[in-house]
């Protein structure tokens, strides 16, 4: 059978991920719905969190690791639920370029957002 | 309502009756090849009594924990599109996440909120178990254990999320 990725690498990506997310993910929904309510959220929040490095950092993390761990977690309900090989492989490449534009959107949009936010300068 | 509100509406639409037709999925699959007790009704009415060999428990867990994952991946996806319109106009942003303070919109978050207390905590769980290889009769009692953080983070959260509109 041939697999579309490592099954070590997608077990391990998975978990690391996983871990990472338990704290990235549950602290992006705490300061944004419990320490602030979620009306006080609007542009001048973003732009005072995105003053200080650790929260663009933690963004970035947010992002990145989440789609790997969508991108992981689905590839195994693929896995399960696919009729035949060729399905799944078709199912797999369409979930993959939709998870890679999602990152690639993510990525580009909030460093054009920095670059609005801070100008030429560094 | 701008269009742009409009417009997000729309695939928030969407994305419920893609995670509706993934539940439809889970469900149909469930039914013919997992093997051993399929989930129903009866069994959800079974899941109130409490021996401690059953395994029944973790078998929900493990939908409710595919279901919850998905969902929360449909709701990023989307999350991740309207945050761009940041980057074209902050008037733009603002409009649209105005819709994040209505009260439907904050019952949803509510939602959101148990399905990633409980996929991160059960997720934490699956490692544990993993990597210190803990039983089924150990592994079941941390699973009730964190039904009830979650259930109680969720209701403490909901109390905080939906505070402002009954003032």
């Amino acid at each position: 059978m041939k697999l579309f990725i490592s099954r070590k690498l997608s077990y391990i990506a998975l978990r690391t991920t996983g871990l990472m997310l338990a704290v990235l993910a549950l602290g992006h929904f705490l300061i944004t719905h419990i320490t602030n309510d979620v009306a006080e959220t609007d542009s001048s929040f973003v732009i005072s969190r995105w003053s200080s490095t650790l929260w663009v950092v933690w963004d970035v993390l947010l992002l990145t690791s989440a789609l790997i761990h969508a991108f992981a977690g689905l590839a195994l309900v693929v896995y399960d639920y696919s009729k035949n090989s060729k399905s799944r492989l078709r199912t797999l490449q369409l979930l993959s370029i939709f998870v890679f534009i999602l990152l690639v959107t993510g990525l580009m949009f909030m460093a054009v957002s920095l670059y609005r936010i801070y100008g030429t300068g560094v | 309502m701008t269009t742009i509100q409009i417009g997000f509406l729309i695939l928030l639409s969407l994305s419920f009756i893609i995670i509706l037709g993934f539940i439809y999925k889970v469900w149909k699959v469930a039914l013919f090849a997992d093997g051993g007790p399929n989930p129903s009704f009866s069994r959800l009415a079974k899941l109130g009594r409490l021996p401690a060999e059953r395994a029944e428990i973790s078998r929900w867990a493990a939908y409710i924990h595919r279901v919850s994952g998905f969902a929360i991946f449909a709701f990023l996806s989307l999350h991740i599109i309207d945050v761009s319109t940041f980057a074209f106009s902050y008037a733009i942003y603002d409009n649209l996440h105005q819709i994040y303070s209505t009260w439907p919109m904050r019952l949803f978050e509510c939602g959101l909120l148990f399905a990633l207390v409980f996929h991160a905590l059960n997720g934490l769980r699956l490692i544990f178990v993993d990597i210190f290889d803990v039983g089924i009769r150990k592994s079941n009692i941390a699973l009730r254990i964190l039904l009830i953080i979650s259930i109680a983070t969720t209701l403490g959260g909901s109390f905080i999320i939906l505070q402002p509109v009954f003032i």
